[in-house]
């Protein structure tokens, strides 16, 4: 009866997550600025869509100034740069959400089992992880889209997601080992719960924060990769996001020489800093909510 | 040193498997591609009036296998045309050996690679120790933002925006090839002058991509390092503080060796945008061009090319570690 009052104490002691997630972000204006980036981007990217359903093509304004009516004047074709600024935010971030999810399933499963069982599961799924490091991404996705056109955010998050799962799996691995030997986890295998139990209800809550930092970094590498992809022209577009701005203004609309098309590349680009730099500053926060002896100095 | 040994060993097999795969993969990859780009070009051979027999030996030229042997032989054919050097012959350029297209498309990748290491390694670890030793105040915070937001932000965004501000603005820096076309290609002073100056964007790009790599793992580690008890006792000795530099120095820098693999890995990657961009005829646009002609000889060739330069680096990398290191060698 103790162990179970010393429990609920331990249990009511326990900050909810939510408060120590508002301290952790507040703390600092800069993570609070990271927040803010992330949220704009996501907010941009779920509402954006409805108010601009289709593109207007307007052939008499082709490279307009911006203006009340183009907020950011028009492309080579004379549609509104600002709308496709937004619609083309769903594509990124739905694909790199996607990208997350497929990462976190494959890399969590992977690493929990393998650092749990350990023995001859753990070292050929380590094998196997190896590998996926040390393929480099990149190439393979090139010469991937020669015979798989990836174009829909589903297929592009899946591709992704299987090239890009190694690294949260050698994290999620390392820290299970380490969790492993601890006493809470030596109790629910001494009290014959099954493997399922104590690794779903007793490991995974406890690495959840950490795969959310390995998760934050690997989104910043998504966005990269699927823009660049798109960029590069490699993937047949059926809608426009920021990777088509980008192709068409490099290498059709010859916006590296003309002034008038400026606008039209550095939209795209700045969308793209602007990103990284929020979750760059957000992850920040991340890191204390996860690290403890940071939370403590601070 | 038979700990090293056994070491290197292992490595070096793991990276043969490793290899092995990939060429499989390769192998499969040109095999299965719809439309079976060897059997179109059988027929177009075979349309051009010749005997089946001399159709067959120019495909297998090219591709390492025709589609007419057994599946088993024309990949242990492929595998031993790869062991002798044979990378078969590009469709597109006709006759052309790929190995010809990728050595003479290497240098254009790997100087300028080097040198943006060689660049961002030196900047990169200082800037890593001024923001260790200075990481509560402002300035070291603002350091260490700008090597992750450099770190994170993808290289076609840096390659434009560099060319964007020296190029289409200032008009400082030329934005595409790699010398000035009119220029005997040669070691006269004028053609090396523009041979570099056609270099420095791209170098700069691929320095800028792997500086937030190295500042990152300089400053943890030296953070590390900063908090040993060989510090504190160094300097309750009293010892000068150069000496004290020089102790974190030799101990922070050990790490970093798994950041040079790292590193070029995603330098290699970051070729693809780079050369597109400043339209540079490495190994990346090599690629990219091949794709874009579907020369599948040339594509299994350079892609393969880069995998085996990465997987190379990282044995490499490791293997410097346990040199290096004498902990790590157990």
């Amino acid at each position: 009866m103790a162990a179970t009052a010393a429990l609920s104490t331990v249990v009511r002691n326990r900050r909810p997550a939510f408060t120590a997630f508002r301290t952790a972000v507040t703390r600092k204006p800069g993570r609070m600025i990271g927040f803010g980036i992330i949220v704009f981007f996501v907010v941009l990217a779920v509402c954006g869509p409805w108010f601009y359903g289709t593109l207007a093509v307007d052939p008499n304004a082709i490279y307009a100034a911006p203006s009340a009516d183009h907020w950011l004047g028009t492309d080579f074709a004379g549609s509104d740069v600002f709308q496709e600024v937004v619609v083309g935010a769903r594509y990124v971030l739905s694909t790199a959400a996607l990208a997350a999810l497929f990462t976190s399933v494959l890399g969590i499963t992977v690493g929990l089992v393998a650092g749990y069982h350990r023995g001859l599961v753990d070292s050929v799924l380590m094998r196997v992880t190896d590998f996926v490091l040390t393929i480099p991404g990149l190439p393979l996705l090139i010469i991937l889209s020669t015979v798989w056109s990836f174009g829909s955010p589903w297929q592009m998050g899946l591709v992704l997601g299987l090239t890009g799962w190694g690294g949260v799996a050698r994290a999620v691995r390392s820290q299970a080992l380490t969790l492993r030997e601890r006493g809470f986890l030596e109790a629910a295998r001494g009290l014959g719960l099954p493997s399922r139990h104590i690794i779903v209800k007793e490991l995974l809550p406890n690495i959840a924060p950490y795969v959310a930092m390995h998760l934050l970094l690997s989104v910043i590498a998504f966005i990269g990769a699927e823009v660049g992809l798109f960029f590069l022209g490699l993937v047949p577009f059926s809608s426009t996001n920021w990777g088509v701005m980008l192709n068409q203004a490099v290498f059709s609309g010859g916006a590296m020489n003309s002034p008038d098309a400026l606008i039209y590349l550095l939209s795209p680009l700045v969308c793209i800093l602007l990103l990284t730099l929020g979750i760059v500053l957000f992850l920040d926060a991340v890191d204390e909510l996860f690290n403890p002896r940071l939370r403590e100095r601070a | 040193m038979t700990g090293f040994a056994r070491r290197l060993a292992g490595k070096l097999l793991a990276g043969l498997v490793m290899v092995w795969v990939v060429v499989t993969f390769t192998f499969f990859l040109v095999h299965a591609l719809p439309g079976k780009p060897g059997d179109v070009q059988y027929e177009s051979y075979i349309m051009q009036g010749f005997s089946p027999e001399e159709a067959r030996a120019k495909v297998a030229a090219v591709y390492g296998f025709t589609s007419h042997d057994p599946l088993l032989g024309q990949y242990l054919g492929y595998l031993g045309k790869l062991l002798r050097g044979d990378l078969g012959e590009s469709t597109y350029y006709s006759g052309v050996p790929v190995s010809h297209l990728i050595s003479s498309a290497l240098p254009w990748t790997v100087l300028p690679v080097l040198s943006g290491l060689v660049v961002s390694f030196l900047i990169g670890v200082v800037a890593g120790v001024v923001a260790a030793v200075k990481r509560s105040s402002r300035w070291g915070g603002l350091l260490s933002v700008s090597g992750s937001l450099v770190a994170g932000v993808p290289s076609f965004v840096l390659a434009l925006l560099l060319l964007l501000v020296f190029h289409t603005e200032w008009h400082l820096l030329p934005d595409a090839g790699t010398s000035d076309i009119t220029l005997e290609p040669g070691w006269s002073p004028a053609y090396v002058g523009s041979v570099v100056q056609h270099a420095v964007l791209p170098v700069v790009s691929y320095a800028l991509l792997s500086y937030g790599g190295w500042l990152l793992a300089m400053k943890s580690s030296v953070v590390t390092v900063l908090g040993d008890d060989f510090i504190l006792a160094s300097e309750l000795r009293g010892l000068a503080p150069v000496t004290r530099a020089r102790y974190i120095g030799r101990n922070a820098i050990l790490p970093l060796f798994t950041v040079l693999a790292l590193s070029f890995g995603v330098m290699f990657a970051g070729s693809f945008f780079i050369e597109q961009t400043f339209d540079y005829p490495g190994l990346g646009e090599l690629l990219l061009k091949s794709i874009g002609v579907r020369d599948y000889p040339v594509m299994a060739g350079a892609f393969l090319l880069i995998t085996v330069a990465i997987i190379a680096a990282n044995i490499v990398a490791d293997l410097c570690y346990t040199l290096i290191d004498p902990r790590v060698r157990r």
